[in-house]
């Protein structure tokens, strides 16, 4: 590796490779370790754009990292290669307060932006509990989660653009502004495979008026699972729903009471907005509690006692850390209402591999994380520790859940992604990198299996349901379909009127009508995309339940595939495609927190039928009607930007699908 | 190699340095509690990156002894990372543990000081009347080249930052003090007080009188500290002993020092003997530090005795001594005697608890980093226009006042006894 050469063009003294700076950049939070060739502390986004222009140049694997706090081996140079250190890039460079918009460098501190967005009366809504070190360049390439996010949304809610250096060593932004497919959206929680976030641009809410905090006691996780799923059905939303068990309620009161009902669940509700909201909210969730059989309600307004109840949840990282070395802090999610059962398979998975399991979760979202004290010294402790936290995480998956809702896949989930994607889903994954990093530099062999390697299982994810019978028409209507023969997709004609050109294969959605799945007790619905937004609408309100969809008319294809309104990936959960090999791919699922593998189903908002054929989509449902503008007029057909075309290949590589749409 | 403690007391427990460093989960939550890696950006001026490169010495996994000398060279041994720590992983023992591993023998200089200290302390201010006279006639400036010349910078250094060298030390100053019967306190002379700062000495003894009764001087011994940080562990363990028995021929009353490193060092005696052969040595190192108080911790105690606003008038700030607010946890009572004592003139500044870049030796070796630091820390107080700002160990007394004179000449720090002194005189008219 000729280093001399990238150290003459970045800043005196920023790129090591002395043993202990390859030592030290080993790691990250998690468990692996393997040494970089070389570390770039970089000083300035230049140096960054340079360093990759070098290592493409040269065919070397780059690593970008924050602060390290990674808990899934994300930041781990496996091949070697050049870890870029982001930390120095430390600035808030702007902080429009009116405009509720900051614009940071990646190595800004979650806390430091909290800090300033405080002083303006706003503040920065993901908060992973690592916030107090981690960064925001982080935060963003692993769409970092945290409490708050039941209200508010994970990271990938508040980005609005990045600036990031590209696998080839160019500079290219992607904003929500831009026409066609979200490419911000594949981006954020890509986990560095696809480049270099170098700047950020990020929404800041306004602080609420009012906080109040809730405690409750249950004699059972059933119990406290049906009262958090009484409480989202009522139409509240907390700003938190935690839950914790016994064990860890125990764990933090060694040496202390923290005075926390002695139940076998304790729930913590936080409510926050203005205070007549906030106090007839606090009324309405203490009565859910009683009437839940909650043994014990206990309500905090004054922040001292809000503190209080709080700190048995705040309490207990930092207790299990002190039980042995190392905690496995393993992260899974499931449907709201499968809690309970992975709650025992959790429990059933520990008993058998002899280990204890200490369990907290983001109740509202499903996402659990099953945490288990070790030392790593003990090879045989740290093997069952690892066996128990993959079959929790089969677990999740045979539930319908996911692999991870925070915390990312990395190197260590990487092969359990076989048991989620069917083999075609990982295919189009590895071509989507492909297309992107064409040499595989970026971040190399993170989050995917590797290609050849055979997963110890197989796909377990329970099957979705059978497609419609239309859904099957199109499918074979692809298939059957001359080799190189164009496509078009076409709804109800609203939004793009041209007539199909004569030598084209029509694929028209509107057959697509069917409501798969509505599901009032997670608040989840899949439904195929030709429904026409008018019949969706008055359906749903028949049954009580709302999606946050702008008024208008056509089909709900349609309107993702053109997207109108930016404000359409805020619910959006899964998708059903196909693609124009005729390969069908599961996209997302029921989940309401999901960051495994790329955000291909916010990818395809606003690729205009010329990516794939939505065939069917999962979105979050409400309990209330909620605000969403009416659809203006049909934006004209954009023109695809040229990164967007290359993510265009890895779905269409010969353009076969609404060609005169994309061409360049 | 230098002599290890190999053996630490943690706060989980009594654990080998492996045990200790092992404990280190690798979560990172230390890092932005770290002075030097939010300066660097640097995982190897991070604590996790320190903790983790004596882990990897000592697995035999790291073998290049420059580059992990500085890493460990450079950790201010403030604390706050394991303050920060949910485990309290030790790491400032841990550093001075791989410090000691990687340095082969002490300094000639350090050796040559620590022996001085043990053996014949009078001498020891004998040499610093005479420095004191270069520096008052002006030679030690003109001898700086030399001392540089002569591969002694860090002593070129040190005369640089300091501006005051008092000809009459504490112990002349303190001459016709007379030891009450049985005096209310024993109080603990460290270096700083002692040698460069009396007028410090001078009112804590003032003021611990008025607000204790009348207390003893107890005379001491070094600490040895400057031999556990840089030197060899035997000296420090000599001079811990000779303090000990010191302390026992001295009552049983309480001992209060004004230098929270020396504090903070004299209450962490028990682990220089935790050999089996040491038993006897720990238990009595037990019972001495049982015995040791921090001169704030005292202020704050009686916090209700000040007079209540005696010192208002100048913006009065307070800066935490790393090692008053790490490994003591003082963090509220010497704010609560500043509080009661400036009354409406105290504020709090931001990063009130961070290092200012003193740090003992620190300030002289790595001059870049701690000017870092120091300027960051003047900022700050500059921020909420302090005119004094407090603080209670004799290396932030050095540094905060170069950095006053060098940034922000309005402002002048001083030992939090001289403040309460002041006060307290004040009150009584006089």
């Amino acid at each position: 590796m000729r280093l001399d050469e990238l150290r003459a063009q970045v800043a005196p003294g920023s790129l090591r490779s002395s043993p202990a700076d390859l030592a030290v950049y080993s790691y990250d939070g998690a468990f692996d370790r393997a040494r970089p060739d070389a570390v770039l502390i970089a000083s300035s986004v230049e140096d960054v754009r340079r360093a990759v222009a070098w290592c493409a140049a040269n065919k070397i694997p780059f690593i970008a990292r924050g602060a390290g706090t990674n808990l899934s081996g994300g930041c781990v140079p496996v091949n070697g290669g050049l870890v870029i250190a982001l930390a120095r890039l430390n600035r808030i460079l702007s902080l429009d307060a009116a405009g509720r918009v900051a614009c940071v460098e990646p190595g800004v501190v979650n806390l430091d932006l909290q800090k300033e967005a405080e002083k303006v009366g706003l503040f920065y809504a993901p908060d992973p509990a690592s916030f107090r070190v981690s960064t925001l360049g982080g935060n963003a390439a692993e769409n970092a989660g945290g409490p708050r996010c039941l209200k508010y949304g994970v990271t990938t809610n508040h980005v609005l653009a990045v600036e990031a250096v590209m696998p080839d060593g160019t500079l290219a932004k992607f904003s929500l502004e831009d026409d066609g497919p979200e490419l911000l959206s594949l981006m954020i929680g890509a986990e560095g495979t696809l480049g270099v976030l170098v700047k950020l641009w990020v929404r800041l809410t306004p602080l609420p008026v009012d906080t109040r905090t809730v405690l409750a006691g249950f004699s059972s996780i059933d119990a406290a699972v049906a009262c958090v799923s009484a409480i989202i059905a009522a139409g509240v939303l907390p700003r938190a729903l935690e839950a914790m068990d016994r064990p860890t309620v125990e764990s933090v009161e060694v040496g202390r009471s923290l005075g926390y009902p002695k139940d076998p669940a304790i729930l913590l509700i936080e409510l926050d907005g203005d205070s007549a909201d906030c106090a007839r909210e606090a009324v309405q969730v203490e009565r859910l509690c009683a009437e839940a059989g909650a043994t014990t309600v206990r309500a905090a307004t004054d922040p001292a006692e809000r503190e209080r109840l709080w700190e048995g949840r705040r309490g207990a990282y930092a207790a299990l850390a002190r039980l042995a070395p190392n905690v496995l802090v393993e992260d899974g999610v499931v449907p709201r209402d499968k809690l309970p059962d992975i709650v025992r398979r959790i429990q059933e998975i520990a008993a058998k591999h002899g280990v204890k399991a200490y369990l907290l979760f983001h109740a509202g979202d499903g996402n659990i994380h099953p945490n288990i004290a070790y030392d790593e010294r003990d090879a045989a402790e740290t093997s069952r520790v690892k066996a128990a936290g993959h079959d929790m995480l089969q677990a999740c998956v045979e539930l319908g859940g996911s692999l991870s809702g925070e915390h990312g896949i990395g190197l260590d989930k990487r092969d359990a992604m076989a048991w989620l994607f069917t083999p075609e889903t990982l295919r189009l994954f590895h071509r989507v990198k492909n297309a992107v990093d064409p040499a595989g530099l970026a971040n190399p062999d993170k989050i995917f299996p590797l290609p050849g390697t055979k997963p110890g299982l197989p796909f377990i994810r329970p099957p979705a349901e059978a497609l419609s019978e239309y859904a099957k028409l199109l499918v074979d209507k692809v298939r059957a379909a001359p080799a190189g023969a164009a496509f078009r997709v076409r709804g109800a004609s609203t939004r793009w009127k041209d007539a199909t050109p004569e030598d084209a294969v029509e694929l028209l959605t509107t057959g697509l009508g069917r409501i798969a799945d509505l599901d009032k007790r997670n608040f989840t619905l899949t439904v195929e995309t030709g429904v026409s937004l008018h019949a969706l609408r008055r359906e749903l309100e028949s049954q009580g339940v709302f999606v946050r969809l702008p008024q208008g008319g056509g089909t709900l294809g349609g309107l993702l595939a053109t997207r109108p309104w930016a404000g359409l990936r805020e619910d959006i959960l899964g998708m059903r495609v196909l693609l124009c090999n005729g390969d069908v791919v599961e996209l997302g699922g029921k989940v309401v927190k999901n960051v495994a593998g790329y955000d291909l189903p916010r990818l395809l908002l606003g690729s205009w039928g010329a990516f794939g054929v939505i065939l069917e989509v999962t979105m979050k449902l409400h309990a209330r009607p909620v605000e969403a503008p009416a659809a203006g007029p049909a934006p004209a057909p954009p023109k695809f930007s040229p990164w967007a075309l290359k993510v265009r290949a890895a779905f269409d590589p010969e353009g076969r699908l609404n060609p005169g749409l994309a061409a360049e | 190699m230098a002599e290890s403690l190999s053996r630490l007391l943690t706060d989980l427990g009594e654990r080998s340095t492996y045990d200790a460093a092992s404990q280190c989960s690798r979560c990172g939550y230390c890092e932005q509690a770290c002075p030097t890696y939010v300066a660097t950006g640097d995982e190897s001026k991070s604590p996790r990156g320190r903790n983790q490169i004596v882990r990897l010495m000592l697995e035999g996994k790291l073998d290049d002894k420059a580059s992990a000398l500085e890493a460990l060279s450079s950790c201010l041994t403030c604390g706050a990372c394991t303050t920060a720590c949910y485990a309290k992983v030790p790491v400032v023992d841990i550093v001075l543990e791989g410090r000691r591993m990687l340095r082969g023998k002490t300094h000639w200089l350090v050796k040559a000081v620590c022996r001085i200290m043990i053996t014949s302390p009078r001498l020891f201010a004998v040499l610093l009347k005479t420095g004191f006279l270069l520096k008052r006639f002006g030679v030690s400036a003109l001898g700086r080249p030399a001392l540089r010349a002569a591969g002694l910078p860090v002593l070129a250094a040190m005369d640089a930052h300091t501006r005051e060298a008092p000809f009459w030390n504490l112990d002349d100053l303190t001459k016709s003090r007379e030891t009450p019967e049985s005096p209310s306190y024993r109080y603990f002379g460290p270096c700083g007080p002692r040698y460069l700062f009396p007028r410090v000495g001078v009112a804590t003894l003032s003021a611990l009188d008025e607000l204790l009764g009348k207390g003893a001087y107890l005379n001491n011994p070094c600490c040895g500290l400057l031999a556990h940080n840089y030197g060899d562990l035997s000296d420090a363990r000599e001079l811990a002993r000779k303090n000990i028995e010191h302390a026992e021929k001295n009552g049983t009353e309480r001992i209060i020092g004004d230098c929270s490193s020396c504090v903070a060092f004299l209450k962490s005696y028990p682990q220089l003997f935790l050999k089996p052969e040491d038993a006897e040595w720990r238990a009595r190192a037990e019972a001495f530090s049982k015995r040791v108080r921090d001169v704030i911790e005292v202020y704050g105690e009686c916090a209700d005795k000040l007079p209540a606003g005696a010192a208002e008038g100048v913006e009065t700030t307070y800066h935490d001594s790393c090692r008053a607010v790490n490994p003591q946890s003082l963090k509220t009572q010497p704010r609560r005697a500043a509080q009661q004592a400036a009354g409406g003139s105290f504020c709090e500044m931001a990063g009130a608890d961070a290092c200012c870049g003193g740090a003992g030796a620190f300030a002289f070796v790595h001059e870049e980093l701690s000017e870092d630091l120091l300027k960051t820390k003047i900022g700050r107080a500059a921020a909420v226009q302090a005119g004094v700002v407090l603080t209670s160990a004799t290396s932030c007394l050095i540094q905060l006042a170069r950095g006053f004179r060098k940034y922000y000449p309005d402002a002048k720090v001083l030992h939090l006894s001289e403040f309460v002194d002041e006060a307290l005189r004040k009150n009584n008219g006089t």
